[in-house]
C-alpha cells in the first residue's frame, strides 16, 4: 500500500465520519421522522451526495483510471438473492434502530450510548453469518464493503 | 417542525460533500467507501481468524475520529441517542430490541454485502444493479417496520 492511497484513505475517513455525523446520521429522531416519511431531510442529504457521486463516477469512468490505485473498477453486478434476502434483514434492523453502521458511529460520537449496544449487536450479527452460512459464503464476504 | 435542523450541515452542503468522499476514495485510491466492511474486516475478520484489509481498518479509524471531530465541534446535535424511545419504552424492553436490531443490521449487512454506505452511496452512485436494488429493499422495509412501530406504539412513536 503507497502513502497516497493510506493518506487519502484517512482523509476521506476523516471527512466521511465528519459528515455522517454533521448530517444527523447519527440522530434517532432525525432518521425516525425521514422513515416515518415527515421530513425530507435526510433524503434530500442521500439524494444529493448520490447524485454527486455519479456525476463524479461519470467523470472517472471518462478517465479510466485512478490518481494511486492503478485503472478504475466500479461494482457492477446482478442483485443475487441473498443480497435481496439481506437487504430485509438490515432494513428491519435500520427501522428498529433508526440508524445503520455507519450512524451507530455518529450516534456514539455525539452521546448517544444507546448506539454502542446497536454496533455490539452489529458485529455479532456479522459473526452469526459468517458461523451459520456455507464456508463458500464465509469467503465471499471477505469482499464485503 | 424539527427544531434541532437548524443544528445542522444544510442538505445542500452534507450531501454534495458526502458524494465527493465517494468519488474521492475511488478517485485516488479506486476503493468503494463502505462502513460495515469496514466493522466487518476491523472487529469480526480476527474473531474469525482472516486478515481484514488493513485499509478498511484505517478507514474505520479516520471516519471515527471524525465523527468524534463533528460530535466535539458541536456541528451535530446533542439530541441523540433514544431520547424519545427511552421515555416510551421500558429499558428491558428498548435495550433487547436495540442489540437484536443491531443484530439483524449487521446479519443483513453481510448477506446484502454492504449497507447504507457501500450500496446505498456508492453502489448507487457507480449505478451497481445489486445495489439499486438492495438499496430499495432496505429502505422500504425499513420505512413499512417505522410505520409498524408508529402504529403499534398507538402513535407515540
Amino acid at each position: 500500500m503507497n502513502r497516497g492511497t493510506r493518506a487519502s484513505t484517512i482523509g476521506v475517513g476523516i471527512a466521511f465520519g465528519f459528515l455522517v455525523t454533521g448530517s444527523g446520521f447519527g440522530n434517532y429522531t432525525i432518521i425516525h421522522q425521514a422513515l416515518l416519511l415527515r421530513s425530507w431531510y435526510l433524503f434530500a442529504v442521500f439524494g444529493s451526495a448520490v447524485a454527486v457521486a455519479a456525476a463524479g463516477l461519470a467523470l472517472l469512468r471518462h478517465a479510466g483510471t485512478t490518481r494511486y490505485g492503478g485503472l478504475l473498477r466500479l461494482p457492477h453486478g446482478p442483485a443475487r438473492r441473498a443480497q435481496v434476502y439481506g437487504a430485509a434483514i438490515f432494513g428491519a434492523g435500520f427501522g428498529l434502530t433508526g440508524t445503520c453502521p455507519g450512524g451507530a458511529v455518529a450516534m456514539v460520537a455525539t452521546g448517544g450510548l444507546g448506539g454502542l449496544l446497536v454496533l455490539a449487536g452489529l458485529v455479532s450479527g456479522m459473526w452469526l453469518r459468517g458461523a451459520t452460512a456455507r464456508p463458500a459464503a464465509g469467503q465471499q464476504a471477505q469482499g464485503n464493503s | 417542525m424539527l427544531k434541532v435542523f437548524p443544528a445542522l450541515l444544510p442538505w445542500w452542503v452534507a450531501g454534495p460533500a458526502l458524494g465527493l468522499c465517494v468519488a474521492a476514495l475511488y478517485g485516488l485510491a479506486n476503493r468503494r467507501l463502505g462502513v460495515s466492511g469496514a466493522w466487518l474486516a476491523a472487529v469480526v475478520a480476527p474473531l474469525e481468524g482472516w486478515r481484514g484489509e488493513r485499509w478498511r481498518v484505517e478507514f474505520l479509524a479516520a471516519m471515527i475520529g471524525g465523527a468524534l471531530a463533528a460530535g466535539m465541534l458541536g456541528s451535530a446535535t446533542r439530541l441523540t441517542g433514544y431520547p424519545v424511545l427511552s421515555r416510551i419504552v421500558p429499558a428491558a424492553v428498548l435495550l433487547p430490541v436495540l442489540a437484536a436490531g443491531g443484530l439483524a443490521l449487521g446479519y443483513g449487512a453481510r448477506c446484502a454485502e454492504g449497507c447504507t454506505s457501500g450500496h446505498g452511496l456508492s453502489g448507487c452512485a457507480a449505478g451497481s444493479p445489486d445495489s439499486l436494488a438492495v438499496t430499495a429493499v432496505f429502505f422500504a422495509v425499513a420505512v413499512a417496520v417505522t410505520f409498524a412501530a408508529h402504529a403499534l406504539t398507538g402513535g407515540a412513536l
